[in-house]
């Protein structure tokens, strides 16, 4: 026995090219001889595995070592590591000497069922599998049908489940799948199948009803369209039950795409023959019926499921979509314009809406996308019955709904179908009313396709109603109506101008009226100087529209946003550069800084959409501004005192109007690219001097918070070039400026969001300073004046902002420092930090998550933070409640396991804060942390 | 005294594959809360961005009627992938809230309704998990509407009957099945 085994070692480890014909020969017959023993069989065995892998190793020896095994092997008397060798032996003879097991014939198929019958073990059954398919492909089973049925479908479905700790690495669906590829080997299965399947689906668990569902998807095409239309009736009675009565929706996704196929197959072959017109016969006539038949009662559960089937129809074959839809869609048009009772027709409508759409999507990648849509010969009875139902409160939403499938199905609709829409939906917002806005979202999504494919019915029939029920002057200060119409209408705007040429339009009008209220008339100017703020809070209210709009385009990406760094930008500067001229002489609208920051926002959404390239350029005359007070360029417009006066917004006897301009240019300077940057000669000394001028100058927030933002934002693109800024010139700030208690608290505390900003701008670059700076703030928490700033500004420093975005994980070395600041009794610090974590584990996986290693860390300080006491606010539970519901998601369940008791009981006493909004997360965090699983 | 095994058995009964209590019912369509009509222009001139504002107020809200409804208008029923809501089995007026007290009554589709007592526990469970513990809360089908009224109202409100019936884990699957989307809500 040792012998053997030495041998087959030896033969192992011997190169390949050392063993030639003769060697190989005579080995093979050594170690088939020692098959019999049971004392030797395994190093025979692993002999022979070898052998077959060689070159060498010929036809004869391939016969030989195959009977030699069939007649001496008895799979049950030995173990699984030994049939695995004998499986892997047959496997390697089968990719090498395919031809001389087909020439054995029954021979090799009798002795082959014998052996791999009633195997168990998952290892050898990949192999068994993978041999199978081989077989059933390739060989004439033509005898052996029932015998290769009868090992396989055994198994069928699989249930086996990977034990923990599984060393082998084999899953549940490798074994499925491997099965599957022998279950749709041959179409010989087929008649025996059928009945298996039908058993397993209706009988089976969930597990089990979805494989036999997946596996018949995969086996009914090879079985053939023949078998599949004699069985057609028994399969659709038990899909249908899945999609009537389904287990969940999964198996009901399952039960329809094996229904889709069951039909494809079914029809795929006569589709050739079928005349255009022709009735189709058979199963999808008799389901079709069955639905339209159920749909009668469209307000019923049973609809639903209903339309999903005839949804499916719709991509099985052009002439069973074609048959479908001609039963379907008149019975639904039918029965909205006859209803039993007017609550039906909502339901019908969205069933219709359902139906078409799957319409719509039966073309989308295929080759039929250029023909004609399905539903074209059906196109004005359904157009008319949503006009119709648009009319009706309401089935207004289901009739909007199915306007915008009609809309997106291309070549279904005219230009002038399309503007007959837009026609009846301007009749809506005409009539106004309060239930317009039950269904505005609605609207504007059906006016947003519309204008996508043909703006022009827009552009011409709604703009212009919706502008002109804009005044142009304010309403007055009483009429709370008038202003709350107003701003629907402006909100309405922007979300519908959102296209090209919409936008376009949206600019010239908004902007127009800006200018006409910023500097109403002399007839006007007496009622407006007598109570300015009405007009300010309607400039206010304009200049938000167009924020808005340009928001959701920025969103969107959209190119032509950067054309109107020259149509939309030098207005606002010119509105505004004017205003702050005209101030120091007259009354004036747009000097309240709360316009003037809806201005710098929009500023920033078209500064940062603009190529670096074309930046460049600006960046010039943007550096002109800023340093020589020279803003003809940058604010031409209606107003001229813009283009006539210079200023220079830093000198100190320069009005505070002027240098409320700076937050303007701030917002263009932010959003520069690095290649982009302004023009200055010595940057080191203009961010000193802004920083002085934050504290000896500037008279308000705006102002010092545009100059943080323009030290903060050059500091992050040329760190390189202010080594000596940040190496001396801080240190001494620190000094003089914010340990300096001599000093005054107000100066002092700007100092430290001085700090702030500049922590932020190396942070985001992830410097090795801004550790440093932030360490630095924790010496100050000492001191009494201003100890509460420095702490507040460790929550502040790395939470996200709108001046350095792109937010990126730099955060993530702060953790310990976060940390620590949970700790600190104030609330709003702490809620910033815990909005810091919960920005941060955006992106976050239980796989890849940086926090994990401070997962105790966290659960406990949140838990700390969701209790209601004199400490807390509704702000800081409620976000350690989401960071808590978070948490399951990103880290892994090992890790948190332990805690898991503990955060359910904990969070069951905060289902009783006071605040119902605390509550509502608490129930959320409770959830996600009961279904936290291993 | 049925044991409570009769709970378990009662459910599963239910669960006989492709036997379904009612088949169609009728599915309602489900108001959304109404888009709140923004106050602040009436209060103020001005537009602002969020309304965050009141939040920190002292003022207690206890929990109500609405909050209670929220919390299970969106279980599943276990027979249609639709909720209580779309089903009317259950209501905001059907929730009577006191200071330690809840009690939910819920209509089942059709009297003969094996599948209530499984409503009956999936709404227990929700709430079991979302309300502090002191509220006592009680859970019956709307007098009349069912054939068994009494033996499932004293299987949903036996608190061994309902603990032993959480630990069949197949049970206790189908439970979790139904509450699969709760977190929906009807206030998005």
């Amino acid at each position: 026995m040792l012998g053997v085994e030495l041998l087959s070692l030896v033969v192992s480890l011997t190169p390949a090219e050392k063993l030639n014909r003769q060697i190989v020969r005579v080995l093979t017959s050594f170690f088939c001889g020692k098959l019999d023993d049971m004392a030797t069989i395994k190093p025979a065995l692993n002999g022979l595995a070898t052998l077959t892998l060689l070159q060498s190793f010929s036809p004869v020896e391939a016969v030989v070592t195959i009977e030699a095994i069939f007649r001496h092997i008895k799979m049950k008397s030995i173990v699984q590591d030994q049939r695995f060798k004998v499986f892997s032996i047959i496997d390697s003879v089968m990719a090498f000497h395919r031809d001389v097991l087909k020439n054995m014939g029954k021979q090799f198929l009798d002795g082959y069922i014998n052996l791999a019958e009633g195997e168990k073990d998952p290892r050898n059954l990949i192999v068994a599998f993978a041999i199978a398919r081989v077989i059933l492909i390739e060989f004439d089973i033509s005898g052996h049908v029932e015998s290769m049925f009868n090992i396989l479908f055994c198994y069928f479905p699989i249930t086996f489940r990977p034990p923990p700790n599984d060393r082998y690495g084999i899953s549940t669906d490798d074994l499925r799948m491997a099965l599957r590829n022998c279950l749709n080997a041959t179409p010989a299965f087929g008649p025996l199948a059928i009945p298996v399947f039908l058993e397993k689906v209706s009988a089976g668990s969930r597990v089990t009803k979805k494989d036999t569902l997946q596996t018949m998807a995969v086996c009914l095409p090879v079985y053939g369209s023949a078998l599949a239309r004699v069985s057609a009736r028994k399969l659709w009675n038990a899909l249908k039950l899945e999609i009537f009565q389904p287990v969940d929706p999964e198996t009901e996704q399952e039960a329809l795409k094996t229904t889709q196929i069951l039909v494809k197959t079914i029809y795929m072959d006569e589709e050739e023959a079928l005349e255009h017109d022709e009735d189709i016969q058979g199963l999808a006539r008799d389901a079709c019926e069955e639905c339209v038949h159920i749909l009668k009662e469209p307000e019923k559960t049973q609809a639903k499921p209903a339309i999903k089937i005839l949804c499916t129809f719709m991509t099985t074959t052009p002439s069973v979509a074609r048959y479908t839809i001609s039963q379907a869609v008149p019975h639904l048009v039918r029965l909205f314009l006859t209803p039993d009772e007017a609550s039906t027709r909502e339901p019908t409508l969205l069933l219709l809406s359902d139906l078409i759409a799957a319409a719509r999507d039966s073309t989308k990648k295929s080759s039929l996308e250029d023909a004609d849509p399905p539903l074209l010969p059906y196109k004005d009875e359904v157009l008319g019955v949503f006009i119709v139902g648009l009319k009706l409160i309401t089935t207004r939403n289901a009739a909007l709904s199915g306007l915008k499938v009609m809309a997106t199905t291309k070549r279904l609709l005219s230009d002038e179908e399309l503007g007959f829409i837009v026609h009846n939906v301007n009749e809506i917002i005409q009539a106004d009313g309060e239930e317009l806005y039950e269904s505005i979202e609605a609207i504007l999504e059906v006016l947003t396709i519309i204008s996508d494919i043909a703006p022009r019915h827009v552009v011409e029939q709604t703009l212009p109603l919706l502008s002109s029920s804009l005044p142009d002057t304010a309403p007055a200060r009483d009429d709370a109506t008038g202003r709350e119409k107003c701003w629907q209408t402006l909100t309405t705007l922007s979300k519908l101008c959102i296209q090209t040429e919409l936008f376009e339009q949206l600019v010239i009008r908004l902007t127009t009226k800006l200018d006409l209220l910023c500097f109403p008339s002399s007839e006007q100017m007496l009622s407006v100087s007598a109570d300015p703020e009405p007009t300010a809070a309607y400039a206010h209210m304009i200049l938000k529209a167009l924020a808005q709009a340009l928001s959701t385009k920025v969103k969107g990406k959209h190119p032509d946003i950067a054309k109107y760094l020259d149509r939309l930008v030098p207005i606002i500067f010119n509105v505004f550069v004017s205003s702050a001229f005209l101030s120091e002489e007259q009354m004036i609208v747009a000097k309240e800084p709360r316009l003037v920051q809806v201005a710098a926002e929009i500023i920033n959404f078209v500064v940062q959409s603009v190529p670096s390239e074309k930046q460049r350029f600006y960046s010039v005359e943007l550096s002109k501004a800023i340093i020589d007070g020279n803003v003809s360029t940058i604010a031409e417009g209606f107003q001229k005192a813009a283009k006539s006066e210079r200023f220079s917004i830093f000198d100190a006897s320069t009005t505070s109007a002027k240098r409320n301009i700076l937050a303007l240019l701030s917002a263009a300077v932010i959003s520069l690219h690095k290649e982009a940057r302004l023009s200055l000669r010595d940057v080191s000394g203009f961010l000193e001097m802004l920083l002085r001028w934050v504290l000896d100058i500037a008279d308000n927030d705006i102002q010092k918070l545009a100059a943080l933002h323009i030290v903060s934002s050059i500091l992050n693109r040329q760190v390189e070039d202010l080594s000596v800024f940040l190496n001396t010139k801080l240190d001494v700030y620190w000094n003089t400026e914010i340990v300096n208690d001599a000093s005054p608290l107000p100066r002092r505390r700007w100092a430290i969001k001085t700090w702030i900003w500049i922590t932020k701008a190396l942070l985001v670059r992830k410097h090795p300073l801004a550790m440093k700076l932030t360490e630095q703030l924790y010496d100050a928490f000492d001191d009494e004046a201003i100890g509460w700033d420095a702490a507040k500004a460790i929550g502040q420093i790395p939470s996200p902002d709108t001046v350095l975005t792109k937010a990126n994980h730099a955060e993530v070395k702060l953790i310990p420092l976060l940390l620590r600041g949970l700790d600190l009794p104030d609330a709003e610090i702490r809620s910033n930090i815990i909005d810091t974590f919960l920005a941060a584990a955006e992106g976050e996986t239980p796989e890849k998550s940086l926090v994990a290693e401070h997962g105790v860390t966290l659960v406990n300080a949140m838990l700390k933070n969701c209790v209601s006491n004199d400490v807390s606010s509704t702000q800081v539970r409620i976000s350690a409640l989401r960071y808590l519901a978070v948490l399951p998601s990103i880290v892994r369940y090992d890790i948190l396991h332990p805690h898991k008791a503990t955060v359910l009981r904990e969070l069951a006493k905060v289902l009783d804060d006071p605040k119902r909004a605390v509550r509502k997360q608490a129930v959320d965090a409770r959830t996600n942390w009961f279904k936290y699983k291993g | 005294m049925s044991a409570p095994g009769h709970f378990i058995a009662l459910f599963h009964s239910s669960q006989m594959p492709g036997e379904i209590f009612n088949p169609n019912p009728v599915v309602f369509s489900t108001s959304k809360s109404a888009a709140r009509q923004s106050d602040l222009l009436a209060h103020s001139l001005w537009v602002t961005d969020s309304s965050q504002s009141e939040d920190e107020a002292d003022d207690v809200e206890p929990i109500d009627q609405d909050e209670i409804y929220d919390l299970i208008r969106s279980i599943y029923d276990p027979e249609h992938p639709n909720t209580l809501e779309e089903l009317r089995v259950v209501s905001a007026p059907q929730v009577t809230v006191g200071p330690n007290s809840v009690k939910v009554e819920f209509t089942p589709t059709v009297p003969h309704c094996g599948m209530s007592t499984l409503i009956g526990l999936c709404i227990r469970v929700r709430l079991l998990r979302s309300l502090p513990e002191r509220f006592k809360v009680d859970i019956f089908v709307k007098p009349g509407s069912h054939q068994s009224e009494n033996a499932v109202n004293k299987q949903l409100n036996d608190k061994e009957r309902v603990a032993a019936a959480l630990e069949n884990p197949v049970l206790l699957d189908t439970v979790e099945q139904c509450l699969s989307n709760v977190g929906a809500r009807g206030i998005v």
